[in-house]
């Protein structure tokens, strides 16, 4: 584009290092003035860090950042500000109480003698600044009270009130309908005509593909290439943001499925705002077969593995296990009526960090035999059945009395699958069960699956990972805005399920 | 206030962190229960200690600079009126007869102490802040004298008990309601206790103050109700029961600090509220209820706290007076700092209940000598050094501190060979 | 698309007018129902509060039924409680009523209760809505009583007493705001650290200066004399509005203009937008570039200084003197009066005045010889009002969104 002018945003080298993880590996980017450049990369790709290095909420390990040239420090998002510099974080960095000229105008208030804050002019100048980009906004509306792309354009509108002209914008398409994904595209090009620079960082290649200019592609915190637009492909830029060399296959002979045991008929659920997150959705899974489940991060997956397991209240439809109509009951029912949960999350959900080993692995059944006698915890049944399945599980770094903050993720996430098999369950559900975990782990956890299919289980397998779901299904479902959209089977080309999974075949009418 | 959120991942030493992301909420706020968890990995018993020193050594400078009195021997009048030099081999003859004395005093306060610490305790693990001690204190109480005052035709054993667990429940009973509202409409438990508090006060007040309906009939000029009956009032076991002897009140503390791990530690309901108090959504997913154990660990909690109020009542107060009701805020307060310093363990809350009582006797106006310091000033020193106590004891980044330092001096030894092992 | 919005935005607009219209005619009905039964008009009818009461519950729940569910309800709940409070005035002896409720004296007792509240609740606002929980008032209002005693009989004057009062408070908060900002300590233990520390830092300096014989003369704020009021015609009103807001104290002024004060700031002035954003979502407020830390820092020092300055007025305005603990859990009823009152200067006010006037009332009931020893339980009534409210039956009382959480930068 530009590129007779330098580039206004430089970024060299920038490496951030957490403990154990190196999120971002000497990363360069560069911007040119009006520009929609693209960060495309997988989930824990590093783009995220990258960009809140270049905002001042990290600090980087080493590189620099030049803004025109010049050589600047992000201490914190003030400097950034400063340098001209807006977010759009991937969650709204909004108030929700507060109104949106509030919001707006938040540490730079228009003021009237001195102190006090001038909301009139704020709402002036927000509903100047809203009609200039042709954002229909009401000011005075209460940001809890507006829909999300119209939060999105509040913190749009944040940036610009503080004289932006380099806006990064963090998935931001991530929490919208593909609607209001449109708009927002529109609002992206008459920006740019206006001469703003736009760091866009999305996972999804089709929209890449309509909005950037160049694109740049981060995998396991590296920077893979730079190319621009023209010319690119969704198949060439999958191939660069999955990366050949990481594709993980797991030996296993064909499935031979007998009876369904996880059954699911009309299934409709709500999020917490009250809007549906699964619509109608059906599907069977059946003894000995592994079901993928793939889409984008937000599509229901959540809802859904939360209704499959007795955590959310069902809207309609009905879950049967193993035969058993579970629909209305609680958690712990679906689990004596014979479901396992691996969880997505094993943090919040997955373990007790601060019990035990033994403790954790009870977790389900310490009202049972032989956790536990007429309400009298037996430890040292707990202490003898842990340390059987950890050993059984490999697990490494502690015995049953360590607490499970102390093991690694991936000891962890062993720790989790050991109790959920171990229950003997008739079917189980797997979310994200490697997310976050290394190469080692990932194979334990995956060859476990594949060994629970041949015992004659139903795996119910959800994941943001394509290769995790393409190389253990047996078959794959794909879940688009709460709906399942498409089924293939085992031998699908990525390519194929990408595009399914971002909505690719849905066509735009029928997708609201 | 916020409901209690899910623990962060352990101290930064074993932190797993595979994801780091901004959106992780940083603001996750380390539950009360993993609080406790991190204080008893960490500080051990080093952080109580030092920081109960720490909060001597000002009180001692408190002591210099305002009456250039010296603190050493200020300590010493005050630890000669707790009684416990009474363990001292060398004390003997009328100096152990007096000490004997001061000992059954500081012991009955201690069992108070025990009882309203392991109430504070009891919560905590479930991640609740039972500030409402004083309120089922004084539940406990009344309750405990009611059954004491009726049916003075029953037997001694049974009396007694009936008694105890009339107070015992209606400290339940009270502490449950908080407990029911916060399992069910989420109200915070910091804010419905502490109302619950000068509910019970003032219906205490009203109860045993003149022409209540609880007052004594034969004095209708002092606010006191009747006595309980003798058959209700528990043993003396150590000293004259007419000099308020040590009551076999303190071996039911004892018997409810080894409740108290039993309970936590043993039985599937212990099980239940530990995991609810670490991380309530783990709970959750693991199938247990949460707010039906928040409910049973308050009205637990709220059962030690009315189970001191009866032995309190049933040992050696007798009868409830508009004072008693009044000076049970000092008391339930000083149940937060029990519990705190002795980092939520029944040893630990038994010695600083033992500090604490011993604190509270030995400045007492009876027991000081007031030739060498004032009892007022004494009293008021105590308050300044419980205020210190709870004040370092639950700064979480101090005890951080303390133990990266420790964990670096760890690994300098141990990178020193001679230190292998 | 937005026009319609905008129409419909605009009809439901006037629904809600009209809904908020019957709920607070549904208040007035209630306390209508109960003032007709109360002296001067000692209606004797039961009839009449049970009309104006069944009135203002219809009108209540036809205000939650039309979209006003908070105030609905809580208008048909007062009107109730006032038809029952009619129902029983109107069944009690005439004359006991005019011995218990002489309006300009209760008003005036009202008031003088309700000033310490009033201070330390506001104090407690700017603390909360910063994000940081203070239960640490009652410790805060303690230093100001004895710190103002001090000050003002060391250097004899009233207003370097008031001043020396706050400042004890700020430094007092100053810890607190310390120990939960930097250190991340539970607030609430915190706080509790703090309650005791100024229960024993003030006894002891009391007993240490004063020892028995208790704090003498002492410079007193001085009191608003407004004789001209009972000038004001007709002759009747002059009177009653001299013998109740006539002679009051200069700090209960103060504690009025200290709520207007309070509420320009928090809601008028970009300094209160900053302290909202902290308390509501601190790393939004990050983002933009306001520092957490620091606004909180002063949200709690001040918080300690409006606090004490509800000591010092208990001490130097009201009492004239200083007794161990004599802030005897105002400090918590204060932090109740916040919460009753959402978090807002005008609702903490006027539960303040609602706690104020249990207070006034009480010993008052015990001038009536039957009904002496209800004024005691009478006292328990502010707090189970906050129960309840607490409970959200009477609507929920929403805290600000971070409060109570240490914020932790990046």
């Amino acid at each position: 584009m530009a590129e007779r002018r330098g580039p206004v945003l430089e970024l060299r080298g920038i490496t951030k290092r957490f403990p154990g993880v190196l999120a971002n590996d000497h990363v360069d980017l560069d911007l040119y003035d009006g520009e929609v450049h693209a960060l495309l990369g997988e989930n824990g790709a590093g783009k995220s860090t990258l960009v809140n290095v270049l905002y001042g909420l990290y600090h980087p390990d080493e590189g620099e950042i030049l803004i025109n040239g010049k050589p600047v420090r992000m201490r914190s998002p003030r400097e950034a500000i400063d340098n001209g510099i807006g977010m759009v974080h991937q969650h709204f960095m909004l108030i929700p109480v507060m109104t949106v000229a509030e919001n707006v105008v938040l540490a730079a208030e228009p003021r009237k003698a001195g102190v006090f804050l001038d909301y009139d002019a704020a709402v002036r100048r927000v509903r100047d600044l809203a009609a200039a980009f042709n954002f229909a906004i009401n000011p005075d509306a209460r940001v809890e009270n507006i829909t999300v792309g119209q939060q999105q354009r509040v913190e749009i509108l944040k940036a610009l009130y503080r004289g932006a002209d380099i806006l990064i914008l963090d998935e931001p398409t991530a929490v919208l309908t593909p609607q209001e994904a449109d708009e927002l595209f529109g609002i992206l090009k008459t920006l740019q005509r206006e001469g703003m620079s736009i760091i866009f960082i999305s996972h999804k290649l089709r929209e890449v593909l309509e909005i950037a200019d160049r694109i740049t592609v981060l995998r396991r915190g590296k920077r893979i290439e730079t190319v621009p637009r023209e010319g690119a492909t969704q198949d060439g830029l999958a191939r660069l943001m999955v990366g050949r060399e990481v594709l993980l296959r797991v030996e296993k002979a064909p499935a031979q499925p007998t009876e369904p045991l996880l059954v699911v008929e009309n299934l409709t659920v709500f999020d917490e705002r009250g809007l549906p997150a699964v619509q109608d959705v059906s599907f069977g899974v059946r003894a000995g077969e592994i079901v993928g489940i793939a889409g984008v991060d937000g599509n229901g997956q959540t809802e859904l593995i939360d209704a499959l397991s007795g955590l959310r209240s069902v809207t309609s439809g009905t879950v049967r296990v193993a035969g058993k109509d579970v629909t209305t009951e609680t958690a712990h029912q679906h689990y004596d009526a014979g479901l396992g949960h691996i969880p997505e999350d094993r943090h919040l959900r997955g373990l007790v960090l601060d019990f035990s080993l033994a403790e954790n692995l009870a977790l389900h059944d310490f009202e049972k035999e032989p956790y536990s006698r007429l309400g009298w915890l037996r430890p040292g049944r707990m202490i003898v059945a842990a340390r059987r399945l950890l050993k059984e599980f490999d697990v490494r770094g502690g015995g049953p009395k360590t607490r499970a903050a102390a093991l690694s993720g991936g000891n962890q996430q062993k720790v989790v699958v050991a109790r959920e098999v171990a229950r003997d369950p008739r079917a189980l559900v797997a979310a994200q069960p490697t997310r976050g975990l290394d190469v080692g782990a990932i194979e334990f956890v995956h060859r476990r699956l594949v060994e629970e299919r041949d015992e004659g289980r139903a795996v119910l397998l959800i994941s943001l990972e394509l290769d995790e779901v393409l190389s253990l299904s047996d078959r794959i479902l794909v879940i688009y805005e709460g709906r399942i959209v498409a089924e293939y089977g085992p031998d699908v080309s990525e390519q194929e399920l990408g595009i399914a999974m971002t909505g690719g075949l849905v066509p735009e009418a029928a997708a609201s | 206030m916020s409901e209690p959120q899910p623990p962060p991942p352990g101290p930064p030493e074993e932190a797993d962190v595979a994801e780091p992301s901004i959106e992780a909420d940083p603001e996750a706020q380390t539950s009360l229960a993993a609080r406790w968890d991190l204080y008893q990995r960490t500080g051990g018993v080093i952080t109580p200690l030092l920081t109960a020193i720490f909060a001597f050594f000002v009180g001692g400078l408190v002591v210099l600079v305002t009456t250039g009195k010296n603190p050493l021997s200020t300590y010493r009048a005050i630890f000669d009126g707790t009684g416990l030099n009474w363990f001292f081999p060398w004390v003997t003859g009328q100096e152990r007869e007096f000490a004997a004395e001061d000992l059954q005093q500081t012991l009955l306060v201690t069992t108070t102490l025990i009882l309203v610490g392991i109430a504070v305790a009891f919560a905590f693990r479930c991640g609740l802040f039972n500030i409402g001690g004083q309120g089922q204190y004084i539940a406990g109480m009344i309750a405990a004298l009611q059954v004491g005052v009726w049916l003075p035709d029953l037997a001694h054993v049974p009396h007694m008990i009936l008694a105890a667990g009339a107070g015992a429940l209606a400290g339940a009973v009270w502490a449950g309601i908080a407990g029911i509202l916060k399992a069910t409409v989420g109200a915070h438990e910091v804010i419905s206790t502490i109302m619950l508090n000068w509910i019970a006060l003032w219906i205490g007040s009203y109860l045993v103050g003149f022409n209540g309906p609880l007052q004594d009939p034969n004095q209708v000029f002092v606010p006191v109700t009747s006595e309980v009956s003798q058959g209700a009032k528990l043993n003396v076991w150590w000293g004259d029961p007419k000099l308020q002897g040590l009551h076999i009140g303190f071996f039911v503390a004892i018997a409810a600090l080894v409740v108290f791990w039993i309970v936590l530690n043993r039985t599937t309901l212990g099980y239940q509220v530990r995991a609810v108090g670490f991380n309530p959504e783990a709970a959750r997913y693991g199938g247990i209820s949460v707010g039906r154990n928040y409910f049973l660990a308050m009205a637990i909690s709220g059962a030690f706290a009315g189970l001191a109020g009866s032995v309190d009542i049933l040992g050696w107060l007798f009868r409830v007076d508009l004072t008693s009701v009044q000076l049970s805020s000092q008391i339930a307060f000083i149940g937060i700092a029990v519990a705190l310093l002795g980092r939520n363990t029944p040893l630990g809350i038994f010695f600083s209940a033992l500090l604490f009582g011993a604190l509270l006797n030995g400045t007492s106006t009876r027991n000081l000598d007031p030739t060498v310091f004032q009892p007022e000033l004494a009293s008021n020193l105590t308050l300044i050094i419980q205020g210190l106590v709870v004040l370092f004891v639950g700064a979480d980044l101090l005890i951080l501190y303390l133990w990266r330092a420790r964990a670096k001096l760890r690994r300098k030894l141990r990178s020193e060979p001679v230190a292998q092992r | 698309m937005t026009t319609q919005a905008e129409v419909v935005l605009a009809s439901g607009r006037i629904k809600f007018r009209i809904a908020r219209a019957a709920g607070i005619a549904a208040i007035a009905l209630g306390v209508l129902a109960f003032w007709v039964a109360l002296p001067p008009r000692t209606v004797r009818s039961e009839a009449v509060p049970v009309v104006l009461g069944l009135l203002g519950i219809a009108l209540g729940l036809f205000s939650w039924r039309k979209g006003e569910t908070r105030l609905g309800w809580t208008a048909a709940m007062i009107a109730l409680l006032g038809m029952l409070g009619g129902v029983l005035a109107a069944h009690a002896a005439v004359e006991n009523l005019k011995v218990v409720i002489t309006w300009s004296a209760v008003i005036a007792a009202t008031l003088r209760f309700a000033t310490p509240l009033i201070f330390a609740s506001i104090g407690g606002l700017f603390s909360e809505r910063s994000g940081v929980v203070n239960i640490g008032l009652e410790g805060m209002m303690l230093m100001g009583a004895f710190f103002g005693v001090l000050g003002g009989d060391k250097t004899d004057s009233w207003v370097l007493g008031i001043l020396i009062g706050m400042a004890s408070g700020a430094a007092l908060a100053l810890v607190h705001a310390f120990f939960s900002i930097h250190l991340r300590s539970d607030q609430i233990v915190s706080g509790t650290a703090i309650n005791f520390l100024a229960l024993g830092i003030t006894g002891y300096l009391y007993i240490d200066t004063y020892g028995q014989e208790g704090t003498g003369d002492l410079p007193a704020v001085p009191d608003v004399n407004l004789d001209w009021l009972s000038r004001i015609p007709p002759e009747g009103l002059g009177s009653f509005l001299e013998k109740s807001i006539g002679h009051l104290n200069l700090m209960v002024w103060l504690a009025f203009l200290t709520v207007v004060l309070a509420w320009v700031v928090i809601f008028r002035t970009t300094i209160g937008l900053r302290i909202r954003s902290v308390g509501e979502h601190p790393r939004a407020a990050d983002t933009v570039g306001i520092s957490v830390y620091a606004t909180r820092y002063a949200a709690v020092v001040v918080s300690g200084a409006l606090a004490a300055l509800g000591g010092v007025y208990l001490s130097l305005g009201f009492v004239h003197s200083f007794t161990e603990n004599m802030t005897a859990g105002r400090g918590f009823i204060a932090l109740a009066a916040l919460i009753f009152g959402k978090w807002r200067p005008f609702g903490a006010l006027g539960a303040a005045m609602l706690f104020g006037f249990a207070s006034a009332i009480a010993p008052r009931l015990q001038n009536v010889e039957s009904w002496a020893t209800y004024g005691t339980l009478f006292q328990a009534l502010p707090y189970l009002l906050t129960l309840i409210a607490v409970a959200g039956v009477i609507g929920r009382s929403i805290p600000p969104a971070a409060i109570g959480r240490p914020y932790i930068k990046q």
